[in-house]
């Protein structure tokens, strides 16, 4: 399988009027054709920046430095120009974002903004846009295309506008696919009902996806491997199935241990995190978990732990316990 | 939709009756009695017999509900009654003018919709640029300069002193409307482009621009196609509100240029005292802004995808 | 000291120029008599018409009235037409506004109701209605024109009202047993007036142009009281000859304007996030590239 995407040691600085903060620090991934990546982390820990920052797609006012190699495709993008990046986005790299309401425009039927991307990235001209537009709509699953070509944005429903943004994003079949939080604003029924149009389209056109969301569960249910974040650091990385089973990195520990369980006792109490994540608003030395681990010890507050492979193959982690041979207590 | 468009009119209607109860009370409560002046106008040194027969006539001594009434009747007919001053018809008077100031409105709307849209987009095609701040300040400027000093200067700089334009008047046709419409749709325009101008940025930071642009189109067709359109309503809005405050500029700028309007015509009104003109133009003022804001809660109901469909369940 | 301290700080984010100029407004208005080099009133045929000079800085009018003793004198009238207008208007605005947001209810909605018909209609329609009716003169404008411009103000300081009656410590206040005129007086009152203030004073360069509308219609100001639209319109008729004395009002009426109108952009709460300037920009990359040094350093 071929890379899609894939970044080097990437590295984000946010700059703000009070302070400059580092919101992505080395991280190192990549995703291959037909592979869904899940990106995971609490709000803040830099998940979305780091997944848009290199496509030029911070909102407006925003000013980002970026560091790192980023390659999309076997071309590299990395410091490209605003105009080199526009034709590349919708075309290679397609975005469905967390609130479908308010993603897409109120004051525009849907059909045109789907059929945008059509005449845009395909060179198609109205009619056959329109055609494509109904194929496209029948594809993510929506019912009675005709009529809804014609609708606006409020007159659909949330599950509904999530598979207009999808019928969107995938219009020009791109090759990398970045899903940010697309369930965590629908009801729990269409959650599963997106994550099923999505899995079905990525065996359709062998899409690569980026997923990023908070919920263990959509990890589980769609993603082939995962990558933990933690304050803009990568924790871990590695297949879905073991990452989850046998976590190496205590932060990614406390987050399974923190997902209910069906045999927990009803009204046991919730297992969450103590603590805060630290401020990115300067250096962190050493390990960024450090004041949270249970496992900390010397060199975790003063040395940055290293990327490690792990005893299997494509499983990493960034964990001191890992280099010192250290049995991890689950 | 059409409920919608009933229930605005209803409200236009009772609102119209409002304005006339205004303008009727304005007069009768004026001080001075009017039969006086009716009678010194017809026969100088009028005697106290020659004035009571004059209330008698002009319905003074009925009750107020009743002289509202008749008044009321009249003004539905185009019967404004007879100026105090000059004893001419009020009504035809303000008639003959009407084209005069819907000449002069119309032109300088359209002057200041052109200039709104042209300074705002420039603005906003490169936010806090060079183009951008130049354009700012000359809003900021526009929007404060007194339409008259501004017609001053116009008449000065391009009819006195290039000979391009004639300094007043009406009849020489466009090339005697072009000043008027510009000193009148300046500062409306000025204050619409600053709606423009923030309106399409506050749109460029929502949740879909941003979609947009990861759709792969560039910033300027974001601008007229996802941004554009809903700044729509605001605007029609604003250009209402100052559409209105136009009307009153027309009473600055048609003496300034010699222009046969009914703004000219208020203001010889105000400034003699002559009550039956200063409440004839009082009363086609106000019922051409309400009849505007029907038209604009009409219109914004079109553009406003929302509206319109609450409006047809 | 410390009151220039605190003044300071209360005016930064404020465009200082506009600050400047408004100042200097005020100070000319206030203290125009006592400054001028000339008698403003005095006329003089044999001086008339004079251009740029050492006796006469900015020349004479037709009748050879000193222009600059003349556009000082104006500020003053219009300081002072700007401030009695606000005062009367702010008094009625401040008292409904208040009252509705203290109340609610019908008695809010009654005042809304007569609020928004006034704000409906363009504040100078109605003051050239009522001079018409009444008789020009300078307490009938003062008078027409507080009258139009007082809903703006009631509307506002209803909606400041609101907020602050919504607050947990007027809430306390209830509870604990304070009368309502305590609450009234000694709290809702100040805490509304100040932004009430704020907003009149964005809003005093609509009133200065009213003002001096007015005046140039020869409604307002009446002769020989200098006021700068009063002033314009006396030259009119000499535009082609003597063109300064027609600019020179317009121009310091603009500019007071302008200082006004650019201070009123400025409080309008600006939600849209602007870019870094390139100054704070190059700060904070200096500081990020600062960090990389240091996590090399403990590397190594």
């Amino acid at each position: 399988m071929s890379v899609v995407y894939e970044v080097r040691d990437l590295t984000v600085d946010l700059f703000t009027r009070n302070n400059a903060v580092r919101v992505v620090d080395g991280v190192s991934l990549h995703v291959k054709r037909g592979e869904c990546l899940a990106i995971v982390g609490e709000s803040g820990s830099g998940k979305t920046v780091m997944s848009f920052a290199p496509f030029g797609l911070m909102p407006p006012g925003v000013s980002v430095d970026l560091a790192g190699e980023i390659t999309l495709a076997g071309q590299s993008i990395t410091g490209m120009a605003e105009h080199d990046l526009v034709p590349l986005r919708g075309k290679d790299v397609a975005m469905i974002f967390q609130d479908p309401m308010s993603a897409l425009n109120p004051a525009r039927r849907i059909g045109r903004q789907i059929a945008e991307v059509c005449e845009l990235h395909l060179g198609m001209t109205k009619p056959q846009s329109q055609a494509r537009t109904l194929e496209l709509m029948r594809l993510v699953g929506i019912s009675d295309p005709e009529t809804r070509l014609y609708q606006y944005p409020h007159e659909l429903s949330g599950g509904l506008c999530q598979r207009v943004m999808i019928a969107m994003a995938v219009a020009a079949e791109p090759k990398l696919l970045i899903a940010d939080e697309p369930t965590t604003a629908l009801d729990v029924t269409v959650q599963s009902q997106i994550l099923d149009v999505l899995r079905d389209l990525q065996t359709k056109l062998g899409m690569a996806i980026v997923l990023i969301t908070h919920d263990i569960g959509v990890v589980a249910s769609i993603a082939d491997r995962v990558a933990v974040m933690y304050a803009g650091r990568l924790a871990e990385m590695g297949p879905v199935d073991q990452v989850l089973t046998w976590p190496k990195h205590p932060y990614t520990q406390a987050l399974v241990a923190a997902i209910p369980r069906p045999d927990d006792a009803v009204g046991s109490p919730f297992r969450g995190l103590p603590g805060m994540p630290p401020l990115l608003a300067g250096p962190i030395r050493g390990c960024a978990f450090a004041p949270r681990c249970v496992h900390a010890f010397g060199p975790c507050t003063t040395q940055r732990p290293p990327i490690r492979a792990t005893d299997a193959e494509d499983w990493q982690a960034t964990c001191h316990l890992l280099s010192h041979e250290v049995e991890v207590l689950a | 939709m059409l409920r919608f468009v009933f229930g605005r009119a209803r409200n236009a209607a009772v609102l119209l009756v409002l304005a006339s109860m205004l303008c009727f009370g304005l007069v009768v409560s004026a001080p001075g009695n009017v039969a006086v002046l009716v009678a010194e106008l017809r026969t100088p040194g009028a005697t106290f017999a020659q004035i009571a027969v004059i209330e008698e006539e002009l319905g003074l001594n009925d009750p107020l509900p009743i002289r509202y009434a008749n008044w009321l009747s009249g003004v539905t007919e185009g019967d404004f009654g007879i100026s105090y001053k000059t004893g001419a018809d009020v009504g035809d008077a303000m008639a003959g003018r009407l084209s005069v100031t819907a000449t002069l409105l119309a032109g300088a709307a359209g002057f200041a919709v052109l200039l709104s849209l042209g300074l705002g987009f420039l603005g906003a095609l490169r936010p806090y640029g060079v183009v951008d701040t130049l354009t700012r300040a000359v809003a900021l400027v526009g929007a404060s300069t007194p339409t008259f000093f501004l017609g001053a200067m116009l008449i000065y700089g391009f009819a006195l002193s290039l000979g391009w334009f004639p300094t007043f008047g009406f009849g020489d046709g466009l090339r005697s409307w072009i000043l008027p419409w510009i000193s009148l749709g300046m500062l409306p325009g000025c204050v619409l482009s600053r709606i423009v101008r923030v309106g399409l940025e506050e749109e460029m930071t929502r949740p879909f621009a941003l979609t947009a642009r990861a759709k792969g189109l560039t910033r300027n067709v974001i601008l007229f196609r996802d941004a554009l359109p809903n700044i729509a309503p605001a605007y029609l809005n604003a250009l209402g509100a100052q559409a209105t405050a136009m009307t009153v500029g027309s009473v600055v700028i048609e003496p300034l240029f010699a222009w046969p309007g009914v703004g000219a015509l208020f203001l010889q009104g105000v400034q003699f005292r002559d009550f039956m003109v200063v409440q004839a133009g009082l009363l086609i003022f106000i019922s051409f802004f309400i009849l505007l804001n029907l038209a604009v809660d009409i219109a914004v109901m079109f553009l406003d995808p929302k509206l319109r469909r609450q409006g047809g369940h | 000291m410390r009151l220039a301290h605190k003044l300071r700080e209360s005016l930064a984010g404020f465009p200082p120029l506009a600050l400047w100029v408004l100042f200097a407004f005020a100070v000319v208005g206030v203290l125009g008599p006592y400054i001028v080099p000339h008698d403003p009133l005095k006329q003089n045929l044999l001086a008339a018409g004079q251009g740029f000079g050492w006796d006469h800085w900015l020349g004479t009018d037709h009748l050879g009235r000193d222009t600059f003793s003349r556009l000082i004198t104006s500020a003053r009238t219009s300081l002072v037409g700007i401030t009695l207008v606000m005062a009367i208007a702010l008094v009625i605005g401040l008292g409904l506004g208040t009252l509705a947001g203290y109340h609610r209810g019908w008695v809010d909605e009654v005042i809304m109701r007569v609020t928004d018909v006034g704000l409906a209609m363009p504040s100078l329609i109605i003051a050239l209605a009522m001079i018409g009716i009444f008789g020009t003169g300078y307490w009938n404008m003062i008078i027409a024109l507080a009258l139009a411009w007082w809903p703006a103000f009631a509307r506002v300081s209803r909606a400041v009202a609101t907020t602050v009656m919504n607050k947990p410590h007027i809430e306390a206040l209830r509870v604990m047993g304070a009368s309502p005129l305590r609450i009234y007086f000694g709290h809702l009152l100040p805490a509304t007036t100040g932004s009430v203030l704020v907003y009149a004073t964005a809003d005093a360069g609509g009133l200065a142009l009213s003002i001096a509308t007015l005046s140039f219609l020869g409604l307002g100001v009446q002769p020989p009281t200098p006021e700068w639209g009063q002033m314009l319109v006396d030259s009119l008729p000499y535009l082609e000859s003597d063109p300064r004395q027609v600019i020179l009002p317009g121009l310091a009426l603009t500019l007071v304007v302008v200082a006004f109108n650019f201070l009123g952009e400025s409080l309008a709460l600006n939600r849209v996030p602007r870019p870094l300037p390139a100054k704070l920009l190059r700060l904070r990359r200096d500081e990020a590239a600062g960090w990389s040094a240091l996590a090399k350093g403990v590397k190594a």
